[in-house]
C-alpha cells in the first residue's frame, strides 16, 4: 500500500495513490471493461481545515480517506482506483473559486465535502452551472429551508439541516412532557439556528405542550465570551433551554454555564452537540440532556462491524473518536462508487458512462454508511439514519455519551420532495 | 437585582479583558503613533502559549490553584516577543501610516501562521480547570471566583502602570517621548530603548489579555479578529493614545454588550457601532483623546 501526502504552500493538499499495488493485483479480477482502468478516477475534497469548523473538517476527512482505503484495498469503483485531491473549505467566494479550480485544471470526477452552509448554499448554483457532479456531506441548497436548486441534475446534498432539531424536539416532548414551562433558546445567529429554534417551537404547538420563551440569545457563530449569554439566561430562569451550537462555542457554552450554575435544575436540549462530543466534559456536561449525535454514534451500542471497524480504527490511528462528520464523508464516497459502479453497468461494453448517466444512476441509490443504512432520493437529498439521546456519565470516558440512544431514519424527520418545511411540520404524521 | 448583578459581572469581565488589549494599543499608540494591527494576534498567542504552560505544569505536578499565576507569567514570557517585532517596526517609523497599517496587518497574518503550524487549527480548551478556585454564590447567581481574579489581575495591571507612568522616572521620561520625540532625543532620552520597552509592554498586556481568558474561553485563531474590531471600538470610543480612554471605553463596550444581550440579543453588536458612531460624531477624538495638532 502506498500513501503520499503533498501539502504545497497554500496549505492545499494532494493525496495521490491510494493502494497502487492492491489495485493492480485485484483489479483485473473486477469484470469491468478494460477502459475502465486506464486512469485513477480523480475525486476532489473541499473541507474546513482551519478555525471552528477544523475538527468537523478533520473528522470529514479521516473519514472519506478510510473509504478511499476501503475501495481502493477491494479493487477501486468499477476497477478504478480512486484518488483524493483535497481543497479548503474557507468563505463562499474562495471555496467557489476552488471548486471551479477542481473542475476545470484538476479536471475531477466528482466533488464532494463542504460544511458551511453558507458556502455551500453560494456555491450550488456554479455546481449546476458547470456540470460537475457534487455530493455534499454536510451543505445545503436551501436557503433557510426553501429550496433554491429545485431539480439539480449534478448536485447531491446531504440531508435538511433541520433534521436533528425535528429529532431533538421530539425526544424534548418525549423525555420532558409536563417538566417545563418556561423555555429559552441560544442559537447561533444564522437561519440554521434560527430554524431550529422555530422547529422545536412549531413542534411543541403541534403536540399541544403549552410553554413561554423566556429568553432567545443570538451569539455570532464562534463567539467564545458568552458570559454575558450565560448572564441573561440565568436571569430569566428557563425550565428548558433549547440550543443549536455546534462549534468550538458549544464547550465553552457549557463550561461557563456549568460555572454559573445554569445546568442545575435546568433541562437541555441540544440537537447539533455530537460534533463536540468528546470535549463536553462529564466535570460540566449534565446528565438527562437531549444530545443530538447526527448520523453517528461511535458508541452505539448494536453498532454495524463497519462502525465499530471505523471507530476502531480512528481510535488506533488518532487516539480519539470520530462525529457524525466522518460518516457523511463516507456516505458521499460510497454513494459516488454505488452510483458510478451501477452506471458502468448499465452502460456494459459501451464505454465509461458519462456524468449525467452518473448522476442518474445515484437517484434512488442504497447504500451501507458507518451509522447504518442511507439512500439518495431522487430529488438528490440524502437519507440517512439519525441517533439522539440523553446524556449520561455512565461510560469509560470522560466525556458524556447517550444512554437511551433513540435511532430514527430521516424520512420520518425530513420534508417529502417538494413540500413546505412549516406545512410539513403542521400536517405530518409524527411519532415520537 | 442578583440576576443584574451576574450580568454586571459578566460585562465587568469582558471589559477587564478588553482593557488589556486596548491598553496594549493605545500604549504603543501614545508612544510610538503606531496603530498595531498585530494585537489580536498577541491576544491569540498569550491564549495558546498559556494552554502549553498549564498542560506542562499540571504534567510537572505544579498546583493547579496557581493556575493564575501561571497564566500570568506564561502571558509575560511569550509577550517578549514584542522584542523581536518591534525591531521589524523599526523600519517603518518615519513612513507614512499606511506603511506601519500594512506591515502590522502583515505581523498578524504572520502570526497567525505561527500559531496554526505550531498549535493546529483546532480550537484548545483547558477544559473546567477555571473551577478550581471554586464559586461564591449570591442568591440564586453562581459567580466563579476565578472570574473575580482576573477582573482584579486586570484593575491591578491597570493601577501598576498608571503608577508607573505617572510616579516613576521612566513614565516621565515615557510622557516625554509621547508629547515630543524630537525633543526627547535632544534631551538624551534613549528612543530606540523606550520604543522597545513600550512595545514589548504592550504586547505583553496583549498576551496577558490572551492567558487570562482561555481557561473561560477556548483558544482559537477566530479569536485573532473578533477582538480587534472591539479593541479598536474601545480605542475610538476612549480615544487614540489615552490609557484612561482604553479603561472607561473597555467598560462601555463591556457593559453596553451585557446589557444588550440580556435586553435585546440582536443589539449585542449594534449597539457597539452605534456608540462608536455617536463618539465619532459627537467627540471626535474619543472621550480622553487629544486634538489633533
Amino acid at each position: 500500500m502506498k500513501k503520499k501526502l503533498v501539502q504545497n504552500k497554500n496549505r492545499r493538499s494532494v493525496m495521490k495513490g491510494f493502494g497502487a499495488a492492491s489495485l493492480l493485483a485485484v483489479g483485473g479480477s473486477w469484470g469491468f471493461p478494460a477502459i475502465a482502468q486506464n486512469r485513477p478516477l480523480k475525486v476532489g475534497i473541499l473541507a474546513p481545515r482551519a478555525g471552528i469548523a477544523a475538527t468537523i473538517g478533520e473528522c470529514g476527512l479521516r473519514g472519506v480517506l478510510f473509504a478511499v482505503d476501503k475501495i481502493n484495498k477491494s479493487g477501486g469503483i468499477a476497477g478504478r482506483k480512486v484518488e483524493l485531491i483535497v481543497e479548503e473549505e474557507t468563505n463562499a467566494k474562495d471555496t467557489t473559486e476552488r471548486f471551479r479550480k477542481l473542475v476545470l485544471q484538476d479536471k475531477v470526477d466528482c466533488v464532494q465535502g463542504l460544511v458551511s452552509s453558507g458556502v455551500s448554499l453560494a456555491m450550488s448554483p456554479t455546481v449546476e452551472e458547470m456540470k460537475a457532479l457534487t455530493i455534499y456531506w454536510d451543505g445545503t441548497s436551501q436557503d433557510g429551508v426553501k429550496e433554491t436548486i429545485p431539480n439539480p441534475k449534478y448536485l447531491f446534498r446531504s440531508t435538511d439541516n433541520e433534521c436533528e432539531a425535528v429529532m431533538s424536539s421530539l425526544l424534548a416532548i418525549k423525555y420532558f412532557k409536563g417538566q417545563f414551562a418556561t423555555i429559552a433558546g441560544i442559537n447561533p445567529d444564522y437561519s440554521y439556528g434560527r430554524n431550529n429554534w422555530a422547529a422545536f417551537q412549531a413542534l411543541l404547538k403541534r403536540f399541544g405542550i403549552q410553554y413561554k420563551v423566556v429568553a432567545e440569545q443570538w451569539p455570532k457563530v464562534g463567539t467564545m465570551d458568552l458570559s454575558s449569554h450565560i448572564a441573561s439566561l440565568k436571569a430569566a430562569k428557563p425550565d428548558l433551554i433549547f440550543s443549536s451550537l455546534l462549534f468550538a462555542d458549544l464547550p465553552v457554552f457549557m463550561q461557563n454555564a456549568h460555572a454559573a450554575g445554569l445546568t442545575k435544575g435546568t433541562k437541555f436540549v441540544m440537537p447539533a452537540a455530537g460534533f463536540q462530543q468528546t470535549l463536553l466534559k462529564k466535570e460540566f456536561t449534565p446528565e438527562g440532556m437531549v444530545f443530538g449525535l447526527n448520523t453517528l454514534d461511535f458508541n452505539y451500542p448494536n453498532a454495524t462491524p463497519l462502525q465499530k471497524e471505523f471507530v476502531q480504527h480512528y481510535f488506533d490511528k488518532f487516539k480519539d473518536y470520530p462525529n457524525w462528520e466522518a460518516d457523511r464523508a463516507y456516505f458521499a464516497m460510497q454513494v459516488f462508487k454505488a452510483g458510478t459502479e451501477k452506471a458502468v453497468k448499465a452502460k456494459g461494453a459501451g464505454g465509461w458512462p458519462k456524468t449525467e448517466e452518473i448522476a442518474s444512476a445515484i437517484e434512488g441509490i442504497q447504500v451501507e454508511s458507518l451509522g447504518g443504512p442511507g439512500m439518495m432520493r431522487a430529488d438528490h437529498i440524502a437519507e440517512q439514519t439519525f441517533y439522539q439521546g440523553l446524556t449520561t456519565h455512565k461510560n469509560k470516558y470522560d466525556f458524556v455519551t447517550t444512554n437511551p440512544t433513540d435511532k430514527k431514519f430521516s424520512n420520518e424527520l425530513q420534508k417529502p420532495p417538494g413540500v413546505d418545511f412549516w406545512q410539513w411540520l403542521e400536517t405530518a404524521k409524527i411519532t415520537l | 437585582m442578583t440576576a443584574y448583578l451576574d450580568i454586571i459581572l459578566s460585562g465587568i469581565f469582558h471589559a477587564a479583558v478588553l482593557f488589556l488589549i486596548a491598553g496594549g494599543l493605545q500604549l504603543v499608540f501614545g508612544v510610538q503613533k503606531i496603530v498595531n494591527l498585530a494585537c489580536g494576534a498577541f491576544y491569540a498567542l498569550g491564549a495558546y502559549f498559556g494552554i502549553t504552560m498549564v498542560g506542562l505544569a499540571i504534567k510537572y505536578g505544579i498546583s493547579q490553584e496557581l493556575l493564575i499565576f501561571i497564566l500570568l507569567i506564561s502571558g509575560i514570557v511569550i509577550g517578549l516577543i514584542g522584542v523581536v517585532i518591534e525591531r521589524l517596526l523599526r523600519l517603518v517609523y518615519d513612513r507614512e501610516e499606511g506603511f506601519q497599517l500594512l506591515l502590522t496587518f502583515a505581523i498578524m497574518l504572520l502570526l497567525e501562521d505561527v500559531i496554526r503550524m505550531i498549535w493546529g487549527a483546532t480550537p484548545k480548551t483547558l477544559g473546567n480547570l477555571s473551577m478550581v478556585y471554586g464559586q461564591i454564590t449570591l442568591g440564586s447567581i453562581s459567580i466563579p471566583n476565578y472570574k473575580l481574579l482576573v477582573i482584579f489581575a486586570s484593575v491591578a495591571l491597570a493601577l501598576g502602570l498608571g503608577w508607573i507612568l505617572q510616579k516613576t522616572k521612566f513614565g516621565k521620561i515615557v510622557r516625554a517621548t509621547a508629547e515630543n520625540r524630537r525633543m526627547s532625543e535632544a534631551l538624551g532620552v534613549n528612543v530606540i530603548w523606550i520604543n522597545v520597552v513600550i512595545f514589548t509592554l504592550g504586547s505583553i498586556l496583549g498576551t496577558i489579555g490572551g492567558a487570562l481568558v482561555v481557561p473561560t474561553s477556548a483558544a482559537s485563531l477566530e479569536m485573532i479578529s473578533e477582538v480587534v474590531v472591539e479593541a479598536f471600538a474601545v480605542v475610538v470610543i476612549g480615544g487614540l493614545g489615552s490609557m484612561r480612554g482604553a479603561l472607561v471605553g473597555a467598560l462601555i463596550v463591556g457593559l453596553m454588550r451585557a446589557f444588550a444581550v440580556h435586553v435585546y440579543a440582536e443589539l449585542e453588536l449594534l449597539l457597539i457601532y452605534l456608540i462608536v458612531i455617536a463618539v465619532l460624531i459627537f467627540k471626535p477624538n474619543g472621550l480622553y483623546g487629544k486634538a489633533a495638532e
